[in-house]
């Protein structure tokens, strides 16, 4: 699987998957997020514009990371998702759990604001 | 009606994408909406990635799939391994409800939750002689 990556700005980086996110390419995913986050780089956006579609590793697999940033000061925030990972997210509750954006931009702003209790 | 159709792969996770394929086609040929087959290929797709993990962890094994269409708008699907055997009510239920949390969240169970989710019907047999059977019903949506 394809994984963009960029700095937003100096502490913020973007991760964008492309493809789906299955139980064969979540462990790609969750290692270029470790990479970050054992990097202490704990404001990450990662762009879903690219994924075609998620199951529950991937779902598990964002979990996991979320959970390690917000212990590091972070966060992870997410943008992009099309109507297919919307609906899966919408099914099991987690587009209140998770901060949602549009676009990039958004969800790197995100970062500026208190995280919502 | 159309003609039953069967796939055998070996209960590997790199075979998941030919799995998506073979179910999709399927539910297509079934009458299905977009919408459905797209429930369909995500419930398969915990299914066997289930199976996978979790039947097959200390074994290995083929993953059986056949899909019949009873009527048009309407696709079963059985999915046979012949790995480790579960309890379904011992799985536990994701607690998802609002205002949680992310600790309260829990890993396991997320897989089966969303098979019930998407499918109209969802059925375990668990067999010495046949081994893990699962059956499937999606019903063209109105």
């Amino acid at each position: 699987m394809n994984i963009v990556q960029e700095a937003l700005s100096s502490e913020v980086y973007r991760v964008a998957p492309e493809g789906r996110l299955d139980a064969v390419t979540v462990p790609a995913l969750e290692a270029v997020l470790r990479e970050h986050l054992d990097a202490k780089r704990v404001k990450l956006v990662l762009d879903l514009a690219q994924v075609s579609y998620m199951s529950s590793s991937g779902l598990r697999a964002l979990l996991r990371s979320r959970r390690e940033a917000q212990a590091g000061g972070g966060d992870v925030v997410l943008c992009g998702l099309n109507p297919r990972v919307r609906e899966v997210f919408e099914m099991i509750g987690f587009t209140s759990l998770f901060r949602l954006y549009d676009r990039a931009a958004e969800a790197a702003a995100a970062f500026d604001k208190p995280v919502p209790a | 009606m159309g003609a039953t159709q069967r796939l055998t792969v070996p209960g590997k996770f790199e075979h998941l994408a030919q799995i998506a394929e073979f179910v999709t086609t399927a539910s297509r040929a079934a009458g299905l909406n977009d919408d459905d087959v797209f429930h369909v290929e995500m419930a398969v797709d915990e299914a066997c990635s289930n199976i996978i993990e979790h039947a097959y962890a200390e074994l290995t094994g083929d993953i059986d799939l056949t899909c019949y269409v009873p009527e048009m708008g309407r696709l079963d699907i059985v999915i046979r391994d012949h790995g480790q055997s579960f309890n379904p009510d011992e799985v536990p239920v994701p607690r998802l409800q609002e205002g949680a949390g992310l600790d309260a969240v829990q890993e396991g169970g997320l897989g089966l939750y969303f098979m019930r989710k998407l499918m109209d019907e969802v059925r375990f047999e668990f067999s010495p002689e046949n081994g893990n059977t699962l059956y499937m019903v999606k019903r063209k949506q109105a």
